[in-house]
């Protein structure tokens, strides 16, 4: 039993490493203009405020959670799982540089998450203005 | 001449049943964060239910070891070309195609497990955690065939395969049974997969960073 949990975890790894790909790599800013050229696309579009995006970071939308459930009211600080009480390493790019690098991995936790707080998607409106504050905290 | 014979002992039909309850649960609760511990408790016992199958698979009744659905690709061809002629051979236990999701789903079923527990624990990074998804998703394709051939193979045999898995009973000749149903091993299986899920929340070791600052590197959003 251990032989085989162990070499199934090498084959996963092995794997895992393979399947790793930094092709897709891309900037917090590439990844933000992405958002907003979806946005552009919505009528009465006026650009994206970090003052919307902090606000709604920071309330809840009819939901037991808001973002700041895990990610905490300061996005640069350690946040904490809050069913498991993981760590969540810091959602802000200044406090984390592998933040908002993948844009696949982007979307896939505002599928997940979005879910959870708000029980709908996230429009490009309140994704954008959310990358907007969290570009714009500091360390 | 064909009489009611006990096939699949008590210990195989529970690790059956509570492997159907472990991944379907962990599907259901895959794509949120609200039932996050329920996830990786069951994905904890599905672990653990293949460990034991594992060793049953060595230890266990006629049809539950592993040599008596341990096929060759030629038993497998010829199986297929006898339900293509829809004549398929008959089997007690596991017929050569329907075994062959059965090696499928403990592989993915291992793979899917181990790859959660890793994820969980932040080896792997994001890479990993695609893995995860993948083998999952492939488990539940596997499971889905399974279903399928299992509806296949009850009608064109005539007999009801699901009733088999709850009962442990089969239409076949008297010797082709398997004389003990071990249902003491079955009682305590289940009993450990109780206790585990009532005491799970207690163990602090199960939610690894849940206490300590030192344990880093989570990015579990």
């Amino acid at each position: 039993m251990f032989r085989i949990f162990h070499t199934s975890c090498l084959a996963l790894v092995a794997v895992a490493g393979l399947a790793a790909q930094p092709a897709f790599a891309e900037t917090p800013d590439e990844i933000l203009a992405a958002i907003h050229k979806e946005a552009a696309g919505t009528p009465g579009f006026q650009g994206f405020s970090a003052a919307r995006g902090e606000s709604f970071f920071k309330t809840k939308h009819g939901y037991e959670w808001s973002c700041s459930s895990c990610h905490t009211e300061n996005p640069a600080a350690q946040g904490k799982h809050a069913k498991t009480g993981q760590v969540v390493e810091p959602i802000a790019p200044s406090a984390n540089a592998e933040r908002f690098t993948n844009p696949k991995k982007v979307e896939k936790w505002f599928k997940r998450n979005c879910n959870d707080v708000l029980g709908r998607a996230c429009t490009p409106q309140e994704k954008g203005d959310t990358l907007a504050y969290l570009f714009t905290v500091k360390k | 001449m064909s009489q009611r014979i006990l096939v699949w002992d008590v210990p195989t039909r529970v690790f059956h049943w509570l492997l159907v309850l472990s991944f379907v649960g962990a599907f259901l609760t895959a794509e949120t964060e609200r039932y996050r511990d329920i996830h990786v408790l069951l994905g904890y016992t599905l672990l653990g239910l293949i460990a034991f199958r594992l060793l049953w698979g060595f230890f266990g009744t006629r049809y539950a070891q592993f040599r008596s659905f341990l096929f060759k690709p030629g038993e497998i061809i010829a199986y297929l070309l006898s339900l293509a002629k829809g004549k398929p051979a008959h089997y007690v236990g596991h017929n050569p195609v329907g075994s062959v999701a059965i090696w499928l789903l403990l592989i993915l079923g291992i793979s899917s497990g181990v790859s959660g527990v890793m994820v969980f624990q932040d080896i792997g990074g994001d890479a990993l955690e695609e893995l995860h998804e993948f083998v999952s998703n492939g488990m539940l394709a596997v499971v889905l065939i399974h279903i399928a051939g299992v509806v296949v193979s009850s009608l064109m045999h005539r007999e009801n395969l699901v009733r088999s898995m709850i009962t442990g009973f089969k239409s076949a000749k008297p010797d082709q049974g398997i004389r003990r149903s071990y249902a003491w091993l079955g009682v305590i299986m289940l009993a450990v997969v109780v206790a585990f899920w009532a005491g799970y929340p207690s163990i602090g070791a199960a939610t690894p960073g849940a206490d300590a600052t030192q344990a880093g590197q989570h990015d579990s959003d």
